[in-house]
């Protein structure tokens, strides 16, 4: 009995200074605090876990999704994928909503200005499956966007951005905002 | 013995937890610019100076947070009764602004967060970073809008 409560309390203890890096082969950002972190774990919806607000399909890419780690039962919030270009990672990982799977990538562990527990996911492997790069994002937007027009990256070309912006500016202040600060910055 | 019976409540695995009423105010911020310092440190990823970033990560489905005075960062899994935090309307449109929220906050693994019920006031952007850092990222403004 003594043995297991010992078990029990040793897996109730904080998972700070666990080390996943063992055969990660995620690529360096240079960020802070990242560590390599290659782990297996299930899909959920963070509203279902927490509040019980549950969505079919984990909301099926519309609500945000976290990684619920087999190891120590921690819940990740994954929330960029590989790609270097804005995006998130839930267009790869909902489809998974429920299911297990070994993920790549880079934990930021920066508690000083609340950084724990965050993650780039850069590649997936389903249960079964085969590796995969995590980078659908864009892929998604495009599919969703057919008649964004011009070029140049998603960023410059989206119409809901490119609305926020003839409405607010750049900076968000107002188009007179932004004029005004044109003349110094260029 | 006795003593020992809390540790096994405590290793059990956690499904829910208990939310917490409050009311925070807060900066609307993109949590991957902000945690991961890839544009620069935390004060020049905010406000004004990154509004147009906040714009892209925002519509390109990365968490929001909500970053309180006292630099608490708080992860939104709704904002103002809004579900799509990955890449909705209701976020993206606020991107930047110092809003007061009304909602549940719940505490995971080291991270806070935050179901907003109802925006209760927002008071659009006030921080005017933009006056100390310029733009961030430099390129966020093209130079096709360089005046003639």
């Amino acid at each position: 009995m003594i043995r297991l409560a010992l078990i029990a309390a040793l897996a109730a203890a904080p998972a700070i200074a666990q080390d996943f890096s063992d055969g990660s082969e995620a690529r360096e950002w240079g960020l802070f605090g990242e560590k390599k972190a290659l782990f297996t774990a299930v899909v959920r919806d963070p509203l279902c876990v927490l509040t019980g607000d549950c969505a079919d399909d984990c909301g099926g890419g519309a609500r945000q999704v976290v990684l619920i780690r087999q190891e120590d039962n921690a819940m990740v919030f994954p929330l960029k994928n590989a790609q270097s270009a804005f995006n998130g990672a839930v267009a790869d990982l909902a489809p998974f909503c429920g299911q297990k799977i070994e993920v790549d990538g880079l934990l930021i562990d920066d508690p000083e200005i609340g950084a724990t527990n965050v993650y780039l996911v850069q590649r997936l492997r389903p249960e079964g499956g085969d590796w995969q790069r995590a980078n659908t994002w864009t892929d998604d937007w495009a599919a969703k966007n057919p008649g964004a027009e011009g070029s140049g990256p998603w960023f410059r070309r989206d119409p809901r951005i490119l609305n926020e912006i003839e409405q607010e500016g750049y900076l968000g202040l107002g188009p007179d905002v932004d004029q005004a600060f044109f003349k110094d910055w260029f | 013995m006795r003593a020992l019976i809390p540790l096994l409540f405590l290793a059990a695995p956690v499904h829910a937890a208990d939310g917490e009423r409050v009311q925070i105010t807060g900066e609307v911020i993109d949590t991957w610019c902000y945690f991961s310092g890839v544009m620069g440190g935390p004060d020049a990823v905010v406000g004004s100076a990154h509004h147009t970033c906040a714009l892209w990560c925002s519509a390109g489905g990365i968490p929001v947070g909500l970053l309180a005075p006292d630099g608490t960062v708080y992860m939104v899994l709704k904002m103002d009764g809004d579900d799509t935090t990955a890449g909705g309307d209701t976020s993206l449109h606020i991107a930047s602004h110092t809003i007061e929220a009304d909602g549940m906050l719940y505490r995971r693994d080291g991270l806070n967060y935050l179901v907003v019920e109802e925006i209760t006031a927002d008071r659009d952007i006030v921080n005017a970073t933009h006056e100390d850092f310029g733009v961030i990222p430099g390129f966020a403004i093209p130079n096709s809008e360089a005046p003639e």
